[in-house]
């Protein structure tokens, strides 16, 4: 699981207010290299919770990226790669994503997170 | 699910056959055969009405017995949430079983092919006509190919092996999130993706009725094929609204019954039946009309609703679908798969009945969610 991915999921759990960002427990990270693609960076950008993002790269043992960010900084190739980096070449092949409201754990097996809730927390 | 009361008494009928909480009518069966693979026919011709084998399990919500434990008392939610959990779990099985045979015979898109009506198709157009029912969904939905307004975030609601995922994303240069009930798909769907160099494209398991998005995420909620398994149609149409973002477009492609006239309460007693038997077979809950579905995208002051009944665009799928399990890849694959896929084999002439009957409706249903 990338942090792209990680950056759109939530915890919807009954009663649970604020389900996002998701905690990550991780066992096992790997690197994996990516394409690097300027336009897909600056459209994604956007999207991006950049807070989360930071939170959840430093989790995964990458402390690069900066507390905030602006558009302005897209004009930097060194903003970019580190950018680029963080969203889509850390991996969380094993572990968990934790309800910040509950602890409550959901998988995370080869890469896949399981995020069905249990019948009580729906 | 059928939940009886009498004498103070609750009972749950539960059906041996399919081992699930029964949708009513009959459900088919094969005869033990010594028949060899090369008798293809007989497998099909096998197939006949078993009587219905029901077991009544009661629970007593009287107090009046002497001695003994406690004896659970099951209310009709507990039981309505557990006929769910079963029906979630069937499905997530179901596909975990069927969708490396499918994947084998007819690719990557689970889903009906669009066809030009009443042509002539061979097996090897099949292909085409599948990317062809995408594109005609994202038309008749009005979606943009404009750089600006095209989609930049892509929800594939009941992913598959994430066919719809993939080609959207590299359509639109877009991301794109894939959940479906089956670890196995989701597996499947992230290899290809990964092995496609397609980064931007991830799948969870996850469940539609409760999906793990913050609201508004989505410019583009797309649901292809999978409406027909959700068994609670209201919730699952709240969460395509929650999560599609303001401005986002919302595409559900999906199998409904025919809309009732206004004189009607609901279907006729054999079509009910019919339904039933498919219902086993796909672990569908009860089926709706695409009326029931505007009326709920109408509640949600949605902009732009339409929908259009296909099913003369798909009437090449299901036959064609039948020859390719007649094929030896198609016969070998089936024997190899589980007796969950089979069933499902067994159970398209039904559909093709359904088709004919007028009763099974493909239905295409778009609309708009306002901008800010």
């Amino acid at each position: 699981m990338r942090l792209l991915t990680h950056n759109m999921l939530s915890s919807n759990i009954k009663g649970v207010t604020n389900g996002f960002p998701l905690l990550i427990e991780a066992v096992k990270v790997v690197e994996k290299e990516v394409d690097f693609n300027e336009d897909f960076l600056k459209n994604m950008f956007v999207k991006v919770e950049w807070k989360a993002l930071v939170e959840a790269s430093r989790t995964l043992g990458y402390t690069e990226l900066p507390e905030s960010a602006e558009a302005s900084m897209l004009d930097s190739d060194e903003f970019l790669r580190k950018f680029h980096h963080a969203l889509l070449e850390l991996h969380l092949e094993d572990g968990a994503l934790v309800c910040p409201e509950t602890g409550r754990k959901f998988p995370v097996s080869k890469g896949i997170p399981n995020m069905l809730l249990h019948e009580d927390e729906v | 699910m059928v939940v009886i009361t009498g004498g103070g008494g609750v009972a749950v009928c539960t059906c041996q056959y399919s081992r699930r909480l029964f949708c009513g009518g009959p459900t088919l069966s094969i005869p033990r055969t010594n028949r060899t693979v090369d008798s293809q026919p007989a497998l099909l011709i096998g197939c006949t009405t078993s009587r219905r084998r029901i077991t009544h399990t009661r629970t007593s919500s009287s107090s009046s017995s002497s001695g003994g434990g406690r004896r659970r008392r099951m209310t009709t939610s507990a039981a309505a949430t557990s006929a769910t959990e079963t029906l979630k779990k069937g499905i997530a099985e179901f596909y975990d079983q069927s969708s490396g045979v499918w994947e084998d015979v007819w690719g990557d898109h689970m889903h009906h092919g669009f066809y030009e009506p009443a042509s002539d198709v061979s097996l090897s157009d099949h292909r085409s006509a599948q990317i062809r029912m995408i594109e005609e969904s994202l038309r008749f939905a009005s979606l943009s190919d404009d750089s600006v307004q095209k989609p930049k975030s892509i929800v594939d609601v009941g992913c598959g092996i994430g066919g719809s995922s993939r080609y959207l994303a590299k359509k639109y240069g877009a991301k794109a999130q894939g959940i479906t009930l089956s670890p196995v798909q989701a597996q499947r769907a992230q290899e290809l993706a990964s092995a496609q160099g397609l980064d931007a494209v991830s799948f969870q398991v996850a469940d539609a009725l409760n999906q793990p998005f913050p609201d508004g995420q989505f410019d583009l909620v797309w649901s292809m094929e999978s409406g027909e398994h959700m068994p609670d149609k209201t919730k699952f149409v709240n969460e395509l609204v929650r999560v599609a973002a303001p401005g986002g477009t919302i595409i559900v492609v999906t199998w409904c019954h025919r809309d009732l006239s206004p004189s009607e309460e609901s279907l006729l007693p054999d079509e009910k039946n019919l339904l039933d038997k498919i219902c086993d077979a796909y672990y569908l809950p009860a089926w709706c009309s695409t009326a029931d579905y505007v009326k709920l995208l109408q509640s949600h002051s949605l902009e732009d609703i339409k929908s259009e009944d296909w099913s003369q665009y798909v009437a090449p799928f299901w036959p064609a679908v039948i020859k390719s399990a007649l094929t030896w890849k198609g016969i070998t694959s089936l024997l190899s798969s589980g007796w969950k896929t089979i069933r499902g084999a067994l159970a398209m002439p039904l559909m093709i009945q359904g088709y004919k009957k007028g009763l099974i409706k493909f239905a295409i249903i778009t609309c708009r969610k306002p901008a800010l």
